[in-house]
């Protein structure tokens, strides 16, 4: 019983620290004033896992298609280079005004510092889950909503390949037509 | 030197603000359909098995198409009328110059 009591005493306690967060106004929740150490590992880590156990079932089809770069190309100019960049270049309004900063997806996955992205397959099913639902408060939407999977893909299938191109392919294969 | 503090006290708010304005022009975010620039294409260094060289090739061989298509001059019969091109030319020019502010 005394334990019981106890309990309790430890749950209003716990209630009634976290509505004096919430009410005080006091969490800083400006985009330029980062969070700290470990309130970032916290989310990133639950960021990652919630990413990974999401797309682990999800099947990958052949990305190798030529038609894909194109589709996929046209796509991430129009709506994801402005975050995400584009080869040859190092930051944008938007690259440097986010918070968390979004990847900058023209390096390489595996010179990415302090986090794996995993083999191929893993990557593109991430990527493609990440393209389809969005990432809550992060400034990444999720593109689901009004694309199709196939166009999603194509998506996928473009990023796979941007770190490998330079600025007058990237031109080529993003440029309307 | 009354006058002097007057014109500072406007001018200097005013340059720093339109400078401001300047750095965040709409127009230099705004994403531009741009045409693919096939010139630089290198084909000597071109491995045709790479989907992102097969790739380029289409987008290129669709885009000469598509133009070579919109200058097909036998296909223009003798509807086009050429004694109006300098004034639709010029009603163009103006409409252009109009579309900047």
């Amino acid at each position: 019983m005394k334990m019981l009591k106890l309990l309790l005493l430890f749950v209003v306690l716990g209630l009634g620290v976290a509505a004096t967060v919430m009410y005080s106004g006091v969490v800083d929740v400006a985009a330029d004033e980062p969070h700290s150490d470990f309130v970032y590992w916290v989310l990133e880590e639950t960021r990652k896992n919630s990413i990974t156990k999401a797309a682990q079932n999800i099947e990958v089809p052949d990305l190798e298609d030529p038609d894909l770069l194109l589709t996929g190309g046209s796509d991430y100019e129009f709506m994801c280079s402005s975050c995400h960049l584009a080869p040859g270049q190092k930051e944008s309004d938007m690259s440097l005004g986010l918070y968390p900063a979004p990847p900058n997806l023209t390096i390489a996955a595996e010179s990415h510092k302090g986090h794996e992205h995993g083999d191929d397959t893993q990557a593109a099913r991430k990527n493609f889950w990440v393209i389809k639902h969005g990432i809550k408060a992060s400034g990444m939407p999720a593109w689901g909503k009004t694309h199709e999977d196939e166009r999603i893909w194509a998506m996928v299938a473009f990023i796979k390949k941007l770190p490998t191109l330079t600025p007058e392919q990237y031109q080529i294969l993003t440029a309307i037509e | 030197m009354k006058t002097l503090t007057k014109i500072a006290l406007v001018l200097i708010p005013t340059i720093t603000l339109s400078m401001a304005a300047t750095a965040h022009d709409p127009s230099m975010h705004a994403k531009k359909a741009e045409k693919a620039d096939c010139s630089k294409m290198d084909h000597s260094k071109m491995d045709m098995k790479d989907p992102v060289a097969i790739a380029m090739m289409k987008k290129c061989m669709k885009q000469a198409e598509t133009s070579s298509d919109k200058m097909d001059h036998s296909k223009m019969g003798k509807k086009m009328d050429h004694s109006k091109m300098t004034e639709m030319a010029d009603h163009n020019m103006k409409k252009d110059g109009h579309d900047n502010h």
